[in-house]
């Protein structure tokens, strides 16, 4: 990653603009909304290997950082959503997509599945991905 | 499956926020099927979008509105070793990709 970051900062110009737009790990929210309202109904466990992810991207911005690359001009978090029609939909994505750094614990998908099917017609559920934005310029 | 992906466009507003695209030539590292691609190309003077999975940038290049053909570029190749001379791009974004 480090050598990756080193061939971005040679093919920007001087002053050039880095954008790092990625998720990162932190028991992602599984909510159940509606028109009329929205409700908690747990959260995404985070695995070790997407932990350990998120470890490494942090060390290798980091370095740059140290290298005198880049120089951080701002840095916000915000939230991805990504919404399903029904749990049962959701919990096949998260196995088919996601299941080697987050998993799904028993109790959230209960009560996921239980608000869901006690909710409004219109209900679905939805994982609020959390993801940072970084805006680096070049040194 | 139906699968809704940001809705609320805050990825689109927060990059926005952040970067100014207008005029500027970028360089989108794991561009994938261009999904963030299409939300602010169209302000570039030019584009070109990266990645490993061929399969992803062919329905990128299928996907590519007839307005941005000859702005929008797609290129198989890794973000180690990237195949552009120094200093040709004014913007790069790094998209779900470090």
């Amino acid at each position: 990653m480090v050598h990756a970051l080193s061939e971005i900062r040679r093919v920007i110009v001087p002053d050039g603009i880095l954008i790092d737009l990625r998720p990162i790990l932190s028991h992602w929210p599984i909510e159940v909304i509606s028109a009329r309202t929205s409700h908690e109904t747990g959260h995404i466990q985070d695995l070790p290997l997407g932990l350990a992810d998120d470890r490494a991207a942090n060390r290798s911005i980091a370095q740059a950082e140290q290298n005198g690359w880049f120089e951080r001009e701002a840095e916000e978090f915000f939230s991805f959503y990504y919404a399903w029609d029904s749990p049962s939909e959701m919990e096949e994505w998260i196995m088919d997509e996601w299941q080697d750094f987050i998993e799904l614990d028993k109790e959230s998908k209960r009560a996921t599945r239980s608000a869901w099917a006690l909710g409004d017609a219109d209900s679905a559920v939805r994982v609020g991905v959390n993801m940072l934005i970084t805006r680096w310029k070049k040194k | 499956m139906t699968i809704q992906k940001d809705l609320e466009r805050n990825e689109t507003k927060y990059l926005h926020k952040f970067i100014d695209f207008a005029g500027k030539r970028v360089l989108e590292i794991g561009c994938g099927e261009g999904r963030l691609t299409w939300q602010y190309a169209k302000e570039t003077r030019s584009t070109v979008g990266v990645d490993l999975d061929t399969d992803a940038l062919r329905v990128a290049s299928i996907d590519r509105p007839s307005d941005l053909e000859n702005k929008v570029y797609f290129s198989r190749a890794m973000s180690e070793r990237l195949p552009f001379s120094r200093e040709t791009f004014d913007i790069a974004v790094l998209a779900w990709s470090l």
